[in-house]
């Protein structure tokens, strides 16, 4: 006969078991293998090979991966203050709940829903230099994609118009949360509405600032889909954002324990924000949009 | 001061401007997705396609698209159900039972959620290779099948929310385990179970580099390598291109038209894809 505590662990852990073995299969033990993978060389094909830390010394001094790190960072650098600057804009027009507001908010978010590999097509065909939409509308070729100077802002500003109304809609859950009583008495002081946006509404909405800036980051950091369709990383590497280089390193160049290294790297960065998230941030803050 | 009328317009131009911005791309290649190539070859991006074609869209189906569709729908599907099945199963334990070590376990779970995919990517292809199910079904389905943390993590706070009574009720009355969960806590559960069914469709529906590196050739390629494939093969002849695109946008946008405000409602809430 089982005591009753014994049949509730069982049954406890039987209805762990397949969430356990996907996280213990697919999340912890890949993270084991990309740390063993390091040490090894292998090109997808042949025998692996036993490297000790020659991939981490090859990969930590090759100027591409110091440049794929700094485009990361420039990328980063544009998309994340672009993004929190055009969502609150949007937010504060659509904060004024002025008819017809619902539909606004709604179209805002449609690119983020959109698959990213195929919204990046389609703004290559509108990018395109002869043929694209821009160039025939305005007559002339832009060398939008290939550019050095443009690639990256250009990249950059089809992940700022996906994001916008996905950013836009948690700094409307923060407007609308605000007190309405808050603005009333500031009225009656005689404060504007621009002194009211100022004084009361930005400050309220630090939460939902720190809350956009890290999750910004932290998928800024990953994104793949807009640059292998856009523009493969080039010119030049101008585009090549440390996700994409990790993929081409892996699959392109078939140097699967550099490879290695570079996830690694990318993971110790984005456990770095992601604990800096926590040190601000410990409590999840949820909002409720009506 | 400006008067409310002429702010008030003020902001449905704003509000309007934006709205182009966003939707015009979209047109565009919906446009160009129903031009002949050679209508297109003459025209401008603006000229209305005379008259619509769907030539595009067959071609596609050439092109192999009919079975990228069915393999992406088939994948999302068992994926979501998965997904779904098993994360409410782990967080009825996690919510619900006394056991030694569950709150171990719970705090490894939410450990994992500083995985990112880019990371496991390339450790993934190789266990997957080694197995021998590099370019299966399996390949595509299993490393997100088992459950996903987070949505363990949401389903776990809303089934702590459940009154005790309820669940009470139903064990007094004989019901086993299962019939609690299937009776009582999903139908107490229902907008967080849509919450995570829409997220989990949008997500897996438009997943790529995972797909991208496990298949290859047209057996169990999704509509997003298609796509791509596509781009690359046939750079110039874009109304084709934008035909892919438009069939690999169109299905969600349409699940977002039906359920429009539960899923604004679910980004907010849960605040991640």
């Amino acid at each position: 006969m089982s005591t009753p505590r014994v049949r509730s662990a069982l049954l406890g852990y039987g209805l762990l078991a397949p969430s356990l073995f996907g996280v213990v299969c697919f999340l912890l033990l890949p993270m084991l293998v990309v740390v063993w993978l390091s040490m090894y060389r292998w090109d997808l094909l042949g025998p692996i090979r036993y490297v000790g830390l020659d991939n981490w010394r090859s990969v930590l001094t090759d100027p591409s991966f110091g440049n794929s790190l700094l485009v990361t960072l420039l990328f980063i650098a544009i998309v994340v203050p672009a993004q929190i600057l055009l969502g609150l804009a949007a937010a504060a027009m659509l904060a004024r709940e002025l008819p017809g507001t619902g539909v606004f908010r709604a179209l805002y978010v449609i690119p983020w829903i959109c698959s990213p590999l195929a919204v990046a097509v389609l703004w290559r065909w509108i990018l395109a230099p002869t043929d694209g939409a821009i160039s025939t509308l305005a007559g002339q070729r832009i060398e939008w994609l290939t550019d050095p100077t443009l690639a990256l802002p250009v990249v950059s500003a089809v992940t700022v118009w996906t994001n916008v109304g996905y950013v836009a809609l948690f700094f409307l859950a923060g407007i609308l949360a605000i007190p309405p009583q808050i603005h009333a008495a500031a009225r009656i002081d005689g404060a504007n509405s621009w002194q009211r946006f100022w004084r009361i509404t930005l400050p309220m909405l630090r939460p939902t600032f720190f809350f956009v800036s890290v999750t910004g980051v932290v998928s800024a950091a990953q994104v793949f889909d807009t640059v292998y369709a856009l523009t493969g990383g080039g010119p030049a590497g101008r585009t090549d954002l440390v996700a994409h280089s990790i993929y081409a390193e892996a699959f392109g160049a078939a140097a699967i324990g550099r490879a290695a290294v570079m996830a690694l790297v990318l993971f110790v960065i984005l456990v770095g924000v992601t604990i800096v998230q926590h040190l601000y941030f410990r409590r999840r803050i949820s909002y409720d949009l009506t | 001061m400006t008067s409310p009328r002429r702010s008030n317009a003020l902001i449905y131009a704003g509000l309007m401007v934006a709205a182009v911005l966003t939707v015009a791309p979209f047109a565009l290649s919906l446009l160009t997705s129903v031009t002949s190539a050679q209508q297109f070859a003459t025209g401008t991006p603006l000229s209305l396609p005379s008259p619509p074609t769907l030539s595009n869209y067959t071609a596609l189906g050439d092109a192999g698209f009919g079975r990228a569709l069915m393999v992406t729908a088939l994948m999302t599907a068992i994926i979501t159900l998965g997904q779904l099945t098993f994360s409410v199963l782990a967080a009825y334990a996690f919510a619900r039972l006394e056991f030694r070590g569950r709150d171990g376990l719970f705090w490894l779970y939410v450990a994992t959620l500083m995985v990112p995919g880019t990371v496991t990517v390339v450790p993934l292809y190789l266990m997957m290779a080694e197995m021998g199910l590099r370019n299966t079904f399996w390949a595509l389905v299993l490393p997100f099948l088992f459950g996903s943390p987070y949505a363990i993590f949401l389903l776990r706070e809303y089934f702590r929310s459940i009154p005790d009574d309820l669940l009470n009720a139903a064990k007094l009355d004989g019901a086993n385990t299962l019939d609690v969960i299937v009776h009582v806590v999903l139908p107490a559960s229902k907008p967080i179970l849509a919450t995570l069914t829409l997220i989990t469709v949008v997500s897996q529906w438009n997943s790529f580099m995972w797909p991208l590196v496990i298949t290859s050739g047209e057996r169990w390629r999704v509509l997003t390598v298609a796509t791509a494939g596509l781009q690359s093969q046939y750079n110039a002849q874009w109304t084709l291109v934008m035909a892919a695109t438009t069939v690999a946008i169109v299905p969600l946008v349409l699940l977002f038209a039906i359920f429009q405000r539960h899923i604004v409602r679910s980004i907010v809430v849960t605040g991640l894809k």
